[in-house]
């Protein structure tokens, strides 16, 4: 009875073409790739109309109002005001859950539905190997995604700084919505909940439960982000006496408090200032100097968004590696071979 | 030399939602160019075996070798279509097999493909969603043909078939596989389906391999027996050394038995004809019968199943 050695003829055939994934990848998901195209398209339309037409009759209007000057009456077009208003949050917002939207999808069809259903397995039983299959399935969709949300949010800057200096009710660069919407860091958002979706539909192979994981991690990895946001550059540190009052306005807010005068730092008693009595016996009791202010002024913009999206970009490159590494971890993976094949 | 299309040494499997082993401690080996049943009670481990051999699902003790190669390694030349025949609902049946041959660029032949599937009156521009069962399994089946794969898996293939769309397919997989000689290995529980096309056995009971070889073989190594029970009432009162019982039935006045002869039988004896379903039935029915594999055992087999090779070696021997 002799042992058998493993035979050599395993490699008789020459791969010689690639297997097309990526074809069939946007043939299986093109209601998907019709409805993010027209969300793509409709967003970016409405968002033209808000930096072109909205934003001049606004403009305009706000001319005529300040044209009023103290007079008792004053006509303006007060509906173009409104209107700019209404498109701004409404595509601010829109743009704003694109992240989220992929995150759904990916979560609920990219990964989860092809495990549940098998038909991964499928496709690993045809000529393409697991590490393949989601290798495309990464690839494509982060394309796709990082092009859309990209043209987005390209748009929604060009159509608020549009507005800069010609309408005076336009959300400051450090508002919330308008950060987010009009900077990069959305696209590294949006790429985040792809692979948050693919990595959720690898561990749970079902579609309902891991589109709400999906949608709820990325909300985890949006707030995590934005508390982080304040502390990734320097920040700039603005002091005022008793007497000047509290800093006002002026970028995004990192800290701020009373100082003593040693020096120390105090959180501020917020009782009204020096013009109140009781709260001039409160500042005098906690030996309050003055006031600080850090905060991050318009100059931080582009370092803040760049290293956002470095932050976020980090983290969807270590979900990728986890979700190769569940992915390896279910199928086994290839060990490297013994011999190379040659071409 | 005969090269082996699976060699299992050592290959356990558990999953850590079910708990428990799924397969434990198989070793076996499959030559080339054989149709094996794989046959096993519900639960025995034969869809975890068939996808450890696909390259799935990573074994969690143990090695598989498929083709000479890790399975990862062999996708190309594998073909597998599991128990419940996974395809895309949306695409077409002419769309299916379109992606059959993008996803295996090297190896497809479409004249193998739309031959098994203008069997069964498809319309090639239905949806696949709208297809029965026979017509799915039909499609399946063309996917995994139709790449000319060397080795061909299949999980429970004709489950859900009416008999006649059975004999049919059961008709075209065995002309195309014997066109290109290929390696079938398929898991049934219904024994009927394989005993007449296949030439190897693969029997796995509770995780663990009970039969193993060439039908032929495992039937000549058994013997069904009857003979006079003298007054004994239970199996159990029966010794019938060196002879290793798998089964023994008193019914009256005698006693049934299946045994694999370790030399001549005892006077007053009589040999009856044993079917492949009675030697699969009778193993099953008794768990604590010791397991049997006959022919070549992978290089770096354990202890256990070299024992039972040896006093394999031993029967034929005396």
């Amino acid at each position: 009875m002799t042992a058998l050695a493993p035979t050599t003829a395993a490699d008789t055939r020459h791969p010689s073409a690639t297997p097309r994934l990526t074809r069939w990848l946007l043939r299986l998901h093109r209601p998907a790739l019709y409805v993010w195209a027209g969300l793509v398209i409709v967003l970016s339309a409405a968002l033209l109309w808000l930096g072109g037409p909205l934003t001049d009759a606004a403009g305009a209007a706000w001319e005529q109002y300040n044209a009023c000057g103290e007079a008792p009456t004053c006509v303006y077009d007060q509906p173009s005001i409104i209107r700019y208003k209404d498109v701004y949050s409404v595509t601010t917002f829109a743009v704003l859950t694109a992240p989220f939207l992929v995150a759904a999808w990916a979560g609920a069809t990219l990964t989860s539905r092809e495990l549940e259903t098998g038909t991964a397995q499928l496709t690993w039983t045809q000529s393409v190997s697991p590490v393949r299959w989601l290798t495309v399935r990464l690839a494509a969709p982060a394309a796709l995604v990082a092009a859309g949300t990209g043209l987005l949010v390209a748009l929604h800057h060009l159509a608020w700084s549009a507005g800069e200096g010609r309408i005076r009710t336009a959300k400051s660069w450090s508002d919330f919505p308008t950060f987010y919407a009009g900077g990069i860091v959305t696209v590294a958002l949006a790429l985040l909940g792809l692979v948050v979706g693919v990595l959720v539909g690898l561990l749970w192979h079902r579609s309902l439960p891991a589109l709400a994981t999906s949608v709820a991690a990325t909300a985890g990895a949006f707030t995590l982000v934005n508390l982080a946001l304040p502390h990734l550059w320097p920040s700039v540190t603005r002091v005022t006496t008793r007497t000047q009052g509290a800093p006002s306005g002026g970028g995004l807010t990192v800290e701020q408090g009373i100082l003593t005068s040693t020096g120390a730092r105090l959180p501020d008693p917020y009782c009204g200032g020096d013009v109140f009595p009781d709260c001039r016996a409160t500042y005098d009791g906690l030996d309050a100097v003055g006031y600080y202010h850090d905060y991050h002024p318009l100059s931080h913009y582009w370092p803040l968004q760049l290293t956002a999206t470095a932050l976020t970009l980090a983290i969807g490159a270590l979900l990728v590696f986890a979700a190769f590494r569940v992915l390896r971890s279910r199928t086994g993976g290839a060990p490297r071979r013994g011999r190379t094949t040659a071409v | 030399m005969t090269s082996s299309a699976i060699e299992a040494t050592g290959l356990a499997k558990t999953f850590r939602r079910r708990g428990g082993w799924a397969l434990r401690d198989c070793t076996f080996q499959l030559p080339a160019g054989r149709v094996c049943a794989l046959v096993g009670p519900n639960g025995a481990g034969k869809s975890t075996l068939l996808a450890l051999a696909a390259g799935l699902i990573a074994p969690s003790e143990g090695s598989v070798t498929v083709l000479g190669g890790h399975p990862a390694h062999v996708r190309p030349r594998v073909g597998f279509v599991s128990q419940d025949k996974p395809l895309h609902p949306q695409l077409t049946v002419a769309e299916t097999l379109r992606m059959g041959a993008d996803l295996n660029p090297d190896s497809w032949d479409a004249a193998t493909a739309e031959r098994v599937v203008a069997g069964g009156e498809l319309d090639l521009g239905a949806r696949v969603r709208s297809l029965s069962g026979g017509q799915r399994t039909r499609v399946a089946l063309a996917l995994a043909l139709a790449k000319r794969p060397e080795l061909l898996l299949l999980d429970e293939p004709m489950a859900a078939l009416d008999p006649l769309a059975r004999h049919e397919l059961m008709g075209t997989l065995m002309a195309t596989a014997a066109q290109y000689g290929t390696t079938i290995v398929m898991s049934s529980h219904v024994m009927a389906e394989l005993e007449d096309s296949c030439d190897h056995l693969l029997l796995i009971g509770d995780g663990r391999v009970r039969l193993s070889g060439d039908t032929d073989d495992l039937l000549a190594a058994h013997a069904l027996i009857t003979g006079p029970a003298r007054g004994a009432a239970a199996p159990a009162d029966f010794d019938l050394a060196p002879h290793t019982t798998v089964e023994s039935r008193v019914t009256g006045r005698q006693v049934t038995a299946l045994v694999r002869p370790e030399g001549p039988l005892p006077a007053g004896w009589q040999t009856r004809e044993l079917s492949l379903e009675d030697l699969v039935l009778a193993h099953l029915r008794n768990p604590a019968a010791p397991p049997l594999t006959l022919g070549a055992l992978p290089a770096s087999a354990s202890p256990q199943e070299a024992t039972s090779a040896s006093a394999m070696s031993q029967e034929t021997t005396a």
